[in-house]
């Protein structure tokens, strides 16, 4: 097949799957709104207990890592409502390449979790003063952890058996990562056994490499990188793989 | 342009498919009927890649579909059991996604559309959300979704389940269109009649294989009529006889010195055929022991 078909084909898909998001745009503009209310709020707190510029640079990681995990949601869902409404196997029945399928339900996504990341750094800079001298560091931070939450994200959307089941995940496994990174509460601040496991967490690298790119440190902000894109891939393959073992349905590829 | 050969798939001990053939011509409809479990649907699940069988062959236009599957894909389309549609979205957002997915955009995909609309009695509906319509115009949908591009072989499982007559009756002039113009058409259900509006060919399947396959004439024939008689004495019950050769009975009926008031001779049907199904069969797993009795859920529990 011409890849100017896959192309064509691909465009079809995220045109509807941006149309199925516009569909029911609350869990999205939750997910934009709600950070922004906590941001607001949370950043005197920080600010007291570390200084206004050092406040406010916690303030803004900590609730672009916490939310950004909550929009796990938004992968999740976008997946496991295809396999309720048993239009993923239709989809499949298609011409369609499984990778065209993946490639057409992640791009709108993508762009979702990207666009709630900026709207909260473009928050903290216009409205809160937070310096960004290198924002070419930190759009490569953001860009991969976008990827690792849209591979996270479609775990969720393959391993769990319901919406009740997503909402539970991404609401524990949300804030467990977040707060584990040390997202919320610097790790400093935080018994010593949750520095030892926080880096098994995605959210610490996270927090880590936002730091990293705000300071400038490009070495970290390329370690960080890879090690979220490795997140990414590893989640992006069980993922795969869970939807092979779960019907067996991936053939002819 | 459809030719399944001795295909086999296995869930657990369970042969779903058990040796399974059939042929769809071009501008053919095969109504593929059989009881619940006897291998219709995994059978267009095969077809449609979503099962990949254990054994066996499977050619779609002369095309090895286990193979090319995606190449053989493009010409299929399917409308399965169960409902699977954007319900969020409207009636011509769903057809505008299986259009592309077709090949078709621009204004050819905005006259298939439209042509696919008017055909299936949805134009009035075409801008309201699926989840809106009742289960039979959402029926209509799911059919519309297989027919837009106009594919040459077109699989139909059961799409007229639960329907209302408006429904079927509008689905029924739909196929019998598409077969006119050339498309292979699958169908499977258990309504029957719709098997006879359709003038179909007719395959019955059990326990995993096509055990016959025929035009309705041809399997029926053979197959015991219903020869059913009054008598002018009231109180001489109706006579209803099984029968295989009605003159030869009546002829017998007379010589018994009876006087019947009416006789009425009823040729056999799909229905007598599709009963004649209903002895049991035992089921055979890979190694020959019966495992008749279990459900289909064993094949879930199985993957």
């Amino acid at each position: 097949m011409r890849p100017s078909e896959s192309v064509r084909r691909i465009g079809v898909l995220i045109r509807h799957n941006l149309l199925l998001i516009r569909g029911e745009p609350g869990p999205l503009l939750s997910r934009m709104i709600l950070p922004l209310a906590f941001l607001t709020l949370l950043r005197p707190l920080y600010a007291a207990a570390q200084g206004g510029a050092a406040g406010t640079e916690q303030a803004v990681v900590a609730t672009l890592v916490t939310f950004s995990l909550l929009a796990l949601s938004i992968s999740g869902s976008a997946i496991l409502t295809e396999r309720l409404g048993r239009t993923w196997d239709r989809l499949r029945g298609t011409a369609l390449h499984p990778a065209e399928i993946l490639v057409g339900k992640a791009v709108p996504v993508f762009g979702a979790l990207l666009a709630q990341q900026l709207l909260v750094v473009g928050f903290g800079v216009f409205v809160l003063d937070l310096r960004v001298p290198h924002p070419l560091l930190l759009l490569g931070v953001l860009l991969c952890w976008s990827c690792t939450l849209l591979a996270l994200g479609a775990l969720l959307g393959v391993l769990v058996r319901g919406l009740g089941e997503l909402s539970a995940a991404y609401d524990i496994g949300g804030m467990l990562l977040s707060s584990l990174g040390g997202a919320l509460v610097p790790l400093g601040e935080l018994p010593r056994w949750v520095a030892v496991v926080a880096p098994v967490s995605p959210g610490y690298w996270a927090v880590h490499g936002l730091r990293a790119a705000l300071v400038g440190d490009a070495r970290t902000v390329a370690e960080v990188c890879g090690v979220l894109l490795a997140v990414a891939l590893a989640c992006g393959t069980l993922a795969v793989g869970r939807l092979r073992g779960r019907s067996g349905r991936l053939v002819a590829l | 342009m459809l030719t399944a050969e001795n295909l086999v798939k296995r869930y657990g001990p369970r042969r779903v498919l058990d040796g399974f053939d059939l042929t769809v011509a071009p501008g053919e409809i095969t109504g593929l009927i059989g009881h619940n479990g006897a291998g219709k649907t995994t059978f267009v699940e095969v077809v449609t890649g979503l099962v990949r069988p254990d054994a066996g062959r499977l050619r779609v236009a002369g095309r090895d579909a286990l193979r090319a599957g995606r190449g053989v894909r493009r010409l299929l389309g399917v409308a399965p059991q169960e409902l699977a549609l954007y319900n969020r979205v409207s009636v011509r957002e769903n057809l505008r996604l299986f259009a592309g997915l077709a090949g078709l955009s621009g204004r050819r995909r905005t006259v298939e559309i439209a042509r696919v609309l008017d055909e299936l009695h949805l134009a009035s509906l075409a801008d309201r959300p699926v989840g809106a319509l009742s289960g039979g115009q959402r029926r209509r949908v799911q059919a519309a979704t297989a027919m837009v591009g106009s594919p040459p072989l077109l699989l139909l499982d059961e799409p007229t389940a639960g329907a209302d007559p408006e429904t079927r009756a509008a689905l029924l002039a739909a196929v019998r269109t598409r077969a006119e113009a050339g498309a292979a058409v699958l169908y499977t259900t258990h309504y029957l009649p719709e098997l006879v509006d359709l003038d179909a060919t007719v395959a019955l399947a059990r326990a995993g294989r096509v055990i016959a396959r025929g035009t309705q004439q041809e399997l029926t024939r053979g197959l015991p009529g219903e020869l059913a008689v009054t008598f002018d004495d009231p109180a001489e019950p109706e006579l209803r006889l099984p029968t295989t050769d009605p003159a030869a009975d009546l002829a017998a009926l007379l010589a018994s010195g009876r006087t019947p008031a009416s006789v009425d001779v009823r040729r056999p049907g799909l229905d007598d055929l599709y009963r004649s199904l209903e002895a049991p069969v035992a089921e055979k797993d890979v190694s020959g022991k019966d495992v008749a009795g279990q459900d289909m859920e064993a094949r879930d529990a199985a993957e």
